[in-house]
């Protein structure tokens, strides 16, 4: 692309200069870009954004975009997805129960249904309750593109995607050749992790295939936990494995994709593992050039949440939990196209979810879903506009309806981009099943409002602020132990958060940095008691009030290329602890994580690395997201240690 | 501290000068120059004049061809803010904040030779000869007006023509 902005601008200086231009000269006119040739950092910001549902690059698209490349991910020296998501405002990771991680975004938990994770196109929530585990889960060098929404994606992807959607495509499915990767984890104590991949795949006009595979071991930290019945080593008691298979082929209009997905984790005393399969078929038909019709059928099937307490016991016994959760989809998705400035997507999705208790060989639930959706894209010099709706329902609820207005416009240096968008929480199997009365789907409105300037054709800042307000929030409570416990569903009236993020990215030739900054706060009027912390009533539990990032990244020569990166986050509160008087809150120190990555092109196409992740040892907690009571408290999990990795990598493109 | 780094990000933001990728104007100009070469008028006297209505950095670029002669033309490059200001041009350049006052040019140019060009796109239906538009994301064409420009007495070679993203 370098290349031939390069030819075009010669042709143009040539063109300019020479006053005898024949017919054929007239021919290279038509080639000529309205536009000065693109830096680096705008070759990644003018590509559009999948995610978004809409042709139209980041800067223009409607929401608020993040879009992270492989070779930003390869320089960084990321080991997981959570080394690349920690360097994205609003995003943070914490502890569900048990030493199961998860996301929360924008100053809100958003661990179950809240944020959509896609791989490949496949849904990786777990469907008894749209969770989405992470730690030591996708390798980062597995991964060829990031595309990630901060903010809703309801009314495009439904009710698992009420705050945002995370959108990952693997190597093989974004790139054409071969490429293979090991990572190797060490702290002083031991090994923290070992992961390895390959990936093939072939494009061509009519056919392609890929096929993808990645395994990996590893703990969840490298220190010992303190418990009241003792302490444990965590290197030899915890785990986070994943593992996760896929492919897909696709002959012209057809397109066919297979997953399987397992990841195992868990707490000294117990195993959870997330075992899934799915299958995906879909086959556009070109109606005209202007309509297509895109039928798909999808099906999921899922062992999530499988938990058994048999660590260290020699007489294993039966797991505590073993459901087995089902999908079955059916959708036709719509594209008009009637001319260069409008275009509009439409369909229907019909899906039932089921969920078997494997241990009690009983049906459990049933839920029969149905959705129509709508989305309008229109192109104007002023602005653009995209206007789309959602309307689903299942035998449960009464329904979800949610509209979104977004007006967006790059204008020479600057861009803006007006959101407004209702989202929602679709109650999923074990919501209904666990509820104390009968749920309600949780919805949100949200605003966000973002301004961006490009300096430089190589710099660009972008500062955006949202406000979120969810009510009937889905909130999970538990209470006593043993054959006591008794755990349950319920709508709170209202949660939500405000803020701002800021992101000043600056790429030149031989080296490229970014900073963001993240405020984010609590709104008024927050009912979740569980969410708040007494010291401040402006975090959530477990939530930084502030975040600061850096990266910087220097190719020190062709082959030797040098990143560092820091992450600074505010001061954070959350239950550490059970007195008498019930769950103790406790301040978090405010820490300083920084890494450092050097990686070297040893040959073509083959490339080794070195590391160090948390230099200063910092040691970061992972607190609970909530107060989990008396009995359903978990201290924050040790930190890993400072931690060295080795990376080799091959990576063969076509 | 963190209020004091994003100060720091701003002053080093503002400080570092602005030049972006925008529209490039050297082709639109490009263009203007070719449609003047490849366009024949009645009636001229030795010179084409290329009048740039409203602010545009076209007109920056214009200038670099003032003086040069094509098919024996001299081409004499200007510019003014009101379409009443206009006298003896053979091609206007409308930049795009001066669009609104099509209609008064069409007004007042009606019937004469004069060749109008929009840096906006799809004025070639509201009685500019040329517009600009940008395709396929990046690339600068023109639509064209031939059934108005016909009525000026203006002839477009078909090399010229053929070029055009559509036709009226």
């Amino acid at each position: 692309m370098k290349t031939v902005s390069l030819q075009l601008y010669v042709v143009t200086i040539f063109l300019l200069f020479s006053i005898t231009l024949s017919a054929q000269d007239l021919d290279s006119l038509m080639t000529l870009e309205a536009f000065t040739p693109e830096s680096e950092l705008q070759k990644d910001l003018n590509k559009d954004v999948s995610v978004s549902a809409v042709k139209l690059s980041s800067r223009e698209s409607p929401g608020i975009v993040t879009v992270i490349s492989s070779q930003d991910i390869v320089n960084s020296g990321a080991r997981d997805l959570t080394d690349v998501l920690k360097f994205v405002p609003g995003f943070d990771v914490l502890q569900d129960l048990q030493f199961v991680q998860g996301l929360g975004l924008r100053g809100s938990w958003a661990n179950e249904g809240k944020v959509l994770v896609l791989f490949d196109g496949v849904p990786m929530n777990d469907l008894l309750y749209q969770v989405f585990a992470v730690g030591n889960r996708f390798p980062a060098d597995a991964i060829e593109r990031i595309e990630i929404i901060r903010g809703p994606g309801s009314a495009v992807y439904g009710g698992s995607a009420e705050y945002g959607v995370i959108n990952i495509i693997s190597k093989a499915a974004g790139t054409d050749g071969f490429s293979a990767f090991h990572t190797t984890g060490l702290h002083s104590n031991g090994l923290g992790r070992m992961n390895f991949g390959l990936s093939a795949s072939k494009k061509g006009k009519d056919f392609s295939w890929f096929l993808n595979a990645y395994k990996g071991k590893g703990n969840t930290s490298n220190q010992t936990y303190e418990s009241p019945d003792g302490a444990y080593d965590l290197r030899t008691t915890t785990e986070q494995d994943p593992l996760n298979i896929g492919g897909g082929l696709s002959y012209k209009g057809l397109d066919v994709k297979f997953m399987y997905d397992e990841y195992k984790t868990g707490d000294p005393y117990s195993n959870i593992s997330f075992k899934g399969g799915s299958f995906l078929a879909q086959y556009q038909i070109k109606v005209n050039q202007k309509f297509s019709l895109t039928p798909k059928i999808q099906y999921i099937r899922q062992l999530p949440w499988y938990i058994d307490e048999n660590k260290g016991k020699t007489d294993p016994e039966p797991p505590i939990f073993d459901f087995r959760a089902t999908r079955t989809q059916g959708q036709i998705d719509a594209a008009y196209d009637p001319s260069r400035k409008v275009s509009v997507n439409f369909g229907g999705v019909y899906f039932q979810d089921h969920s078997y208790d494997r241990y009690a060989k009983e049906d459990v639930l049933t839920l029969d879903n149905f959705a129509f959706y709508a989305q309008g894209l229109f192109k104007h010099r002023l602005a653009n506009t995209t206007i789309g709706f959602r309307y689903e329902k299942n035998n449960l609820y009464s329904g979800a309806f949610v509209p979104r207005i977004a007006i967006t416009k790059k204008i020479e240096d600057f861009h803006f981009k007006l959101l407004y968008s209702k989202s929602f929480r679709s109650p999923s199997l074990q919501n209904f099943s666990l509820a104390l009365v009968d749920m309600k789907p949780e919805k949100s409105n949200v605003f966000e409002v973002e301004l961006g300037y490009q300096f430089t054709p190589e710099m660009l800042l972008a500062v955006n602020a949202y406000h979120i307000s969810t009510k009937d929030v889905i909130i999970y409570g538990s209470e006593g132990d043993g054959d006591d416990f008794n755990e349950w569903y319920e709508n709170y009236s209202k949660s939500g958060s405000k803020g701002i993020e800021v992101v000043y990215n600056l790429k030149r030739k031989k080296w490229y940095g970014q900073i963001t900054y993240t405020l984010q706060e609590t709104i008024d009027g927050n009912t979740v008691d569980k969410f708040v912390v007494p010291q401040t009533s402006k975090q959530y539990a477990g939530m930084p009030h502030q975040k600061v990032t850096f990266n910087l990244n220097y190719a020190l020569t062709t082959r030797f290329n040098l990143n560092t990166s820091l992450i600074q986050v505010g001061a954070r509160y959350a239950y550490t602890d059970v007195d008498d008087n019930g769950p103790i809150a406790s301040k978090l120190s405010p820490y300083t994580q920084w890494n450092f990555f050097l990686n070297c092109k040893v040959v073509k196409n083959f490339s080794a690395g070195v590391g160090v992740f948390d230099i200063l040892n910092a040691k970061p907690v992972v607190p609970q997201a909530y107060n989990g009571g008396v009995n359903g408290l978990y201290p924050p999990i040790p930190g890993r240690t400072r931690e060295f990795i080795v990376k080799l990598s091959y990576q063969f493109n076509r | 501290m963190q209020i004091r780094f994003l100060a720091l990000v701003f002053v080093m933001t503002a400080a570092y000068g602005s030049h972006a990728q925008t529209t490039n104007y050297q082709v639109y100009a490009l263009y203007v120059f070719n449609i003047a070469k490849y366009s024949s008028w009645p009636d001229l006297k030795g010179e084409i004049h290329i009048t740039v209505l409203g602010k545009s950095k076209a007109f920056d670029e214009l200038l670099k061809q003032n003086g040069k002669v094509v098919n024996g033309n001299t081409i004499k490059v200007d510019q003014v803010e009101a379409a009443s200001a206009i006298i003896n041009a053979q091609i206007v350049y409308v930049s795009d904040g001066k669009s609104s006052a099509l209609d008064e040019l069409v007004k007042v140019t009606e019937g004469k030779p004069v060749l109008i060009v929009t840096e906006r796109e799809g004025l070639h239906k509201r009685g500019a000869g040329f517009s600009f538009v940008v395709v396929d994301k990046n690339l600068l064409r023109f639509d064209i007006n031939l059934t108005d420009v016909e009525k000026r007495s203006i002839k477009i070679s078909k090399n010229l023509s053929t070029l055009a993203n559509s036709q009226i």
